[in-house]
């Protein structure tokens, strides 16, 4: 029964070095906080805020309208990935690659990640044919999109669900 | 101690299209989350991939950290002539990684 009072003494005194060390803070804050701030702004490595899969098409394409890529494009993901840390995407396709007409970029879109947008890849003529291929991380189980924007305004998507058995950390 | 690794054929004819295999060490550092807010840390990940052949651009890539660490990619180029590929990749704290490779006929 002693150590009860004793207990909410040491609490106390806990409390009071924290409310003085908390004003000290505080008052760093100001002279602290404009360095990081000018850092932040120009960081490129500073995380970027959440956005869902609908808040990055608007971002990337406005109200333009996607169409299905059929035969056009011909993606090879995996049904189930083990590891979402390392999912192999592969990206073929029979679109045109000439000089007045080509695929001007792809974008790789992962809906469930928390920032959807995984990579964008911009093609010139001269690769000659889309073919490319990268690695991607996955948060979790979500679909995975496609999309090849060509030089005269077209999108085509492609789209899969991916299973992912062991998360890929927040990516 | 990163490096670059670029893989492409042996040889080539003019008018051929290759395959450009490249790969970078890097860490990709992801974001950390403590109760669902991001930690503040300053994130190294590549945010730009550039490849070129013999200085004419063929490929820029904008990535995130959603690309999986020691990131690969593979593309295509056109060769008419001989010459050099070169792939460079810029991080997000300023540093770049160049690979390059010569295209024989």
């Amino acid at each position: 029964m002693n150590t009860i009072p004793q207990h909410n003494h040491d609490a106390g005194r806990r409390r009071a070095l924290r409310l003085f060390g908390g004003a000290g803070v505080a008052a760093m804050i100001p002279l602290g906080l404009l360095p990081g701030t000018a850092a932040a702004a120009s960081g490129l490595g500073m995380p970027k805020p959440d956005e869902k899969v609908e808040q990055t098409l608007e971002r990337l394409f406005g109200k333009r309208p996607l169409q299905a890529a059929g035969d056009k494009m011909k993606v090879e993901l995996p049904l189930i990935a083990e590891n979402g840390a390392v999912v192999p995407v592969r990206i073929e396709s029979n679109l045109p690659m000439q000089a007045n007409s080509y695929v001007k970029n792809i974008y790789i879109i992962t809906d469930k990640n928390r920032r959807p947008l995984n990579a964008r890849m911009s093609l010139t003529p001269d690769a000659g044919k889309l073919s490319i291929a990268t690695n991607i991380r996955m948060g979790g189980t979500s679909d995975v999109r496609v999309i090849a924007e060509t030089s005269d305004g077209n999108l085509y998507q492609f789209k899969q669900e991916v299973k992912v058995t062991v998360g890929g950390c927040g990516g | 101690m990163s490096q670059v690794r670029i893989r492409v054929p042996e040889k080539a004819k003019a008018g051929d299209v290759i395959t450009v295999r490249a790969l970078v060490t890097h860490p990709m550092e992801v974001m950390q989350t403590r109760d669902g807010k991001p930690v503040e840390k300053n994130y190294n990940f590549i945010h730009k991939v550039e490849a070129s052949y013999n200085g004419k651009p063929v490929l820029e890539a904008e990535t995130t950290q959603a690309v999986s660490q020691n990131p690969f990619f593979s593309f295509t180029i056109k060769v008419n002539e001989p010459g050099k590929v070169r792939v460079i990749f810029h991080d997000t704290e300023g540093k770049t990684y160049t690979g390059e490779a010569d295209i024989k006929f």
